[in-house]
């Protein structure tokens, strides 16, 4: 009985209280897009992972929180899918590999085109340098520089260095999240 | 497209009536809506399942939008809506573009750890998105799930493989141990089924427990897909049957045998009946097991061994007796379906082996008033060809009473019997030809009429009493008959038969009133049996009318009708070309005439001699028939109705071949053609000219289990011989390179010398590859004799089975296979004479040679004439190619020897079952030589 009532209590509570928040996660193959859900989600860091062909949907409730994670895969055809994902989301996730120096040209280029995007406009982007735990990761402020971001003046865009494996920054990327889910309600 | 349809059912349909695409897919928004509201969505699913269903379509731009709406819906927990999508995901997958999106979350649905009731659903789906270059990456997923324990979810795997197994053969291949378990897995027991109930009752409703199941049908699904995997390798497959079947001998009915599944027992005894009619030497073996599962404890297992032993090639009727008992036993089973399979087996068996089914007379008697027509139907017609004489009249009164009632289909399986049965009782011919010309008045479509028809042509041929008044009842059809093609054909038996009768005048009138109200070809085939009925008839007055009304028909506004006309006029007044254009009935072997016209117009030099005719070998019109019988009894016997078959030699030979049939077929003539196809693209070979034979049948030098398999195809050319060696190699972890061929004479003075060898340059696992050795004649007067050893030789590269990558490095072999033997007949190409004795006494004695042979290893008359039709190459002639006696018979044989010279044998041989058979062969031909270069070949 105790059990029915408390569980009608955080029904009610979560009628006023809840935050639905719904993210896509793109970027380049091997960036640690799915990695990053698992973080997330669980807590848990793999090293084995296979490539997403395709998508993977999750929903994690981080206290009253609720966030749906779009997590699309980054091999080259499914990039051109990465906008259907995108549309009427609350923040863009776009991680990138920081250690691996040769794919940021290639990395710009997909986020360019897919900011250019009508569709897109206005939607928050968060981009993330993960892998920092790596001997040669980029620090934060030449990732700014060698993605351009400072040229995007048309939207909120930030820009965190992070380690799934190591969870760092993961506590500061998860604010900035929620506080895009509160910022639209 | 089924806006008929949708009309008719409008009740059923409900809130489907309406069903607007546009306004679907508009509504499809409520996809991409948060939260997600579970009932809406799969209503809305279903309506779009609906629309696909009903064959609404759909572009692929549509399609591909609303499948990414779709896949919004992987947000949603709902179990049941996840099963929608999954279905919709399915009706999309083969209109809508990057399908593959939903692979991961597919594949993350499938995994062990989701304790949920859709996994199952979720390994189909996937199949249907997944093609061969993504298998790989499932592969781990699905061959574990192959083996699960959960018949459901193992069924799905089994069978998602089995549809992808055309495009990842080699992938697939690699599971066939995990299929294997899968056969072999234990049910899931009621222990286990109770203990999951338990659990999933005490950790809240929240988790699903798949549904136990009895049925064990993933055995069937293995079991097919195991024989998918393995059916190219015959060992590999019987040691299966016999493993499976081998463990359930202990004890029908105890459940201790491996296969549980009755649908997996039907799959393995029509493996094995294909076992069975491939490999003669597994014949007793499959046999013994077929006959064991007669005993199994369910009735389908049953039928389809029963079913298998009843088709099974000349069976003998020891062996159909225990099959038959299991028949006998359905027939009198309260259940439609039993009785339904079991009279129609046995129908279709009647046509091979009546007396076999005799035993069964008296259960099919009952079945004759069964409230189901088409067991009744099925009842009557084997009856007819089961009973005896006396029965006859009453079993045609049944049928009388229902013919109104049964389909056209079945009409025809009447029809069909009835013409077989005329011909078994001759002196009853009255009443059918009564019954025939009854239905032949009433309404049906054009394949009932031709049936009727052709029932008749039949009596007119083969029974001579019948033949006025069946002709008089076709007359009286071709009045008022709708189908054009059946007019033109009775037309043509009326000129051919009409003349012969009694008072042909009578048809004359008949004919004529068609030239006056049909149409232009029934006008011109009326046309020209009227002119046979000039020829032929010997009364000059019928000549003098038909020459009034040939010349009526001059005024025809059809070019045709005129231009025949025209012709017969002309011919009438000439009796000698009468004679070859109007009376002679031998034609020539089409197939061959077309191959050396178009050798004659491809070729430059032979442009400047004419077309040379004697060389094509001529057939009468009932070899022609025979011909065209053949691909028409195969055409029937595939018939979705599976009973069949007119093919009146097979059903009662002794009966038809005592009248004028000539059965001997002309086999090779279509090969050959293909053969000369495949030779002239080669221009070493195309520059020797006309091909003169093929061997019909390519000899086999090899066992056919050996590591390569080597047949070879002997080529006579003027001047040269050409061996095509045909070289299968089986091995999967060879590549055989540069394959050639070394043959060695067995004498050296044979009369040949090697001119060149076309080599082959590769040859991979299992595609065959031809090798083409050829020799020229150095010695055109005689024909070389003897045998050839032969040894192939090639490069092997060993190469991984399962990629087929080759190593860089090759070693050199050599494979010994059996010795090729050039013959007489050879050199004889077989051909047909419509007059033997008048080409005997023609060719006279000058050129005979007669030799007497003792066959003592010959078992019958029949064993000695197809040996003797084989050695020399010869075509029977005279239908003398099958014995009547079995004591006494002279055999005909006609052929053209090597450069179109005429060839004629006859054999009188006498057999005993002591000395076995004694024969005299005289052979003639125009010079001694020839003769006696034939005669040889039986020494």
């Amino acid at each position: 009985m105790a059990s029915i009532l408390r569980s009608f209590l955080d029904w009610l509570r979560s009628l006023f209280f809840k935050t639905e928040l719904e993210l896509t996660l793109v970027g380049l193959q091997n960036s640690g897009k799915t990695t990053l859900v698992n973080v997330i989600a669980s807590g848990q860091f793999s090293e084995d992972m296979i490539p997403t062909v395709g998508f993977n949907m999750r929903k994690v409730t981080k206290g009253s929180v609720t966030m749906k994670l779009w997590d699309i895969g980054g091999q080259p055809r499914f990039r051109s899918m990465w906008e259907r994902y995108c549309r009427g989301v609350n923040a863009i996730v776009f991680v990138i590999d920081s250690a691996d120096h040769e794919k940021l040209d290639a990395a710009r280029t997909e986020l360019r085109n897919l900011l250019e995007k009508p569709q897109l406009a206005n939607i928050p982007v968060l981009v993330l340098g993960n892998k920092n735990d790596l001997p040669d990761a980029l620090p934060v402020e030449k990732i700014i520089d060698e993605m351009n971001l400072k040229s995007i003046n048309n939207r909120e865009v930030s820009c965190y260095s992070i380690s799934a494996k190591n969870q760092v920054n993961i506590d500061i990327t998860l604010q900035w999240l929620i506080k895009k889910g509160k910022g639209t309600k | 497209m089924n806006l008929s349809k949708k009309d008719e059912d409008s009740g059923d349909l409900g809130i489907f009536y309406h069903l607007d695409k546009t306004t679907v897919l508009q509504e499809a928004r409520v996809f991409n809506e948060t939260p997600i509201v579970p009932r809406k969505c799969r209503l809305l699913l279903t309506k779009i399942i609906y629309l696909l269903y009903i064959g609404e379509p759909m572009a692929t731009t549509e399609a591909t939008e609303l499948f990414f709406s779709v896949t919004k819906l992987f947000q949603s927990k709902d179990i049941a809506l996840r099963q929608m999508v999954y279905l919709v995901i399915k009706e999309l997958s083969s209109i809508a573009e990057d399908v593959i999106m939903v692979t991961s979350s597919l594949m993350k649905d499938m995994q062990p750890k989701s304790d949920v009731i859709y996994r199952a659903n979720a390994i189909r789906a996937l199949c249907k998105i997944t093609d061969a270059s993504m298998l790989p990456s499932v592969e781990r997923f699905l061959k574990a799930a192959v083996v699960d324990k959960t018949p459901s979810i193992s069924s799905a795997a089994i069978v998602s493989s089995y549809h992808l197994f055309p495009a990842g053969k080699d992938v697939i291949k690699r599971w066939a141990n995990e299929v294997h378990e899968a056969i072999n897995s234990k049910p899931t027991s009621l222990v286990g089924s109770a203990s999951s109930y338990l659990t999933s009752f005490s950790t809240s409703s929240s988790s699903y427990s798949t549904p136990p199941s009895s049925s064990n049908i993933n055995q069937y699904h293995a079991l097919g897909l195991l024989y998918l995997i393995r059916q190219h390798d015959r060992m590999a497959v019987t040691k299966l049957i016999q493993q499976l079947a081998g463990s359930s001998r202990g004890g029908f009915g105890s459940s201790s045998g491996i296969l549980r599944n009755t649908f997996a027992y039907c799959l393995l005894i029509r493996f094995a009946a294909k076992i069975l009619d491939e490999d003669p030497n597994s014949r007793q073996p499959m046999y013994d097991l077929l006959e064991g599962w007669l005993r199994h404890k369910s009735d389908i297992v049953n039928f389809e061994a029963a079913k298998a032993i009843c088709n099974i090639k000349d069976v003998t009727s020891k062996e159909l007796y225990p099959a038959i008992n299991v028949l006998q036993l359905f027939l009198s089973s309260p259940r439609f379906t039993l009785r339904f399979a079991a009279i129609r087996t046995l129908n279709k068996l009647a046509m091979t082996h009546p007396t076999s089914v005799q035993p069964c007379n008296l259960d099919m008697e009952n079945l004759i008033t069964d409230q189901n027509r088409s067991v009744a139907t099925f009842a009557i017609t084997t009856l007819l060809k089961t009973g005896n004489e006396a029965s006859v009249d009453r079993l045609m009164k049944q049928i009388t009473g229902f013919m109104s009632e049964i389909s056209d289909e079945f009409k025809v399986i009447v029809v069909d019997a009835i013409r077989s049965l005329c011909l078994k009782f001759p002196t009853k011919q009255a009443v059918m030809l009564g019954f025939l010309s009854g239905v032949l008045r009433d309404e049906g479509g054009y394949e009932f009429k031709r049936a009727v028809v052709e029932a008749i042509f039949d009596l007119v041929k083969f029974i001579p009493e019948s033949k006025e008044a069946a002709l008089a009842h076709l007359c009286e059809f071709i009045e008022d008959c709708e189908f054009t093609k059946l007019s033109v054909r009775v037309l043509h038996l009326l000129g051919v038969e009409g003349p012969k009768t009694a008072t042909p005048t009578k048809y004359i009138r008949y004919i004529y009133n068609r030239v006056i109200l049909e149409n232009s070809i029934v006008r011109a085939a009326a046309v020209s049996a009227l002119a046979k009925f000039g020829v032929s008839v010997e009364d000059p007055e019928v000549k003098k009318s038909i020459k009034v009304l040939l010349t009526r028909c001059l005024d025809d506004n059809d070019d045709e009708v005129r231009d025949r006309a025209t012709l017969y006029l002309r011919l009438l007044d000439e009796d000698e070309n009468a004679e070859k254009y109007l009376k002679d009935d031998s034609t020539y072997s089409l197939a061959a005439l077309e191959r050396q016209l178009v050798q004659y117009v491809s070729s430059s030099e032979s442009a400047e001699k004419p077309f040379d005719l004697s060389a094509v070998p001529k057939i009468t019109k009932s070899q022609a028939e025979a011909e065209n019988l053949r691909p028409r009894s195969f055409d029937l016997a595939t018939q979705t109705i599976g009973v069949s078959s007119p093919a009146v030699s097979g059903i009662i030979p002794a009966t038809i071949s005592t009248t004028s049939r000539d059965a001997t077929p002309t086999p090779g003539i279509d090969q050959q053609q293909l053969y000369t196809q495949q030779l002239e693209k080669i221009p070493e070979i195309a520059a020797f000219g006309t091909l003169f034979k093929s061997s019909v049948k390519p000899v086999e030098l090899t066992e056919s289990e050996t590591e390569y398999v080597v047949s070879c195809v002997k080529h006579v050319f003027n001047g040269h011989i050409v061996f095509q060696f045909n070289i299968n190699n089986t091995l999967n972890d060879q590549l055989l390179e540069n394959v050639s061929v070394v043959m060695q004479p067995e004498s050296d003075d044979i009369g040949l010398e090697e001119e060149f060898v076309i080599p082959t340059s590769k040859l991979p696992y299992d595609q065959p590859g031809s090798v083409y050795v050829a020799f020229k004649r150095t010695n055109l007067d005689e024909c070389p004799l003897g045998s050839f050893s032969n040894t192939l030789k090639f490069v092997v590269k060993d190469c991984d089975p399962t990629s087929g990558e080759p190593d860089e490095e090759g070693y050199e072999d050599e494979y010994l296979v059996e010795d090729v033997e050039l013959v007489t007949g050879d050199y004889v190409l077989p051909t047909y004479i419509s007059d033997f004795q008048g080409a005997w006494d023609k060719l006279g004695e000058d050129g005979q040679v007669v030799e007497t042979f003792a066959l003592t290893a010959a078992k019958s008359l029949k064993a000695a004439c197809t040996t003797l039709i084989e050695l020399l190459g010869m075509s029977a002639v005279e239908n003398t190619g099958t014995p009547q006696s079995t004591s006494v018979h002279t055999l005909l044989l006609s052929g053209i020897f090597f450069g179109g010279m005429e060839v004629l044998a006859k054999s009188r041989m006498t057999f005993s079952p002591s000395t076995g058979v004694t024969m005299e062969l005289s052979v003639r031909s125009s010079s001694q030589e020839i003769s006696r270069t034939v005669i040889s070949a039986v020494v």
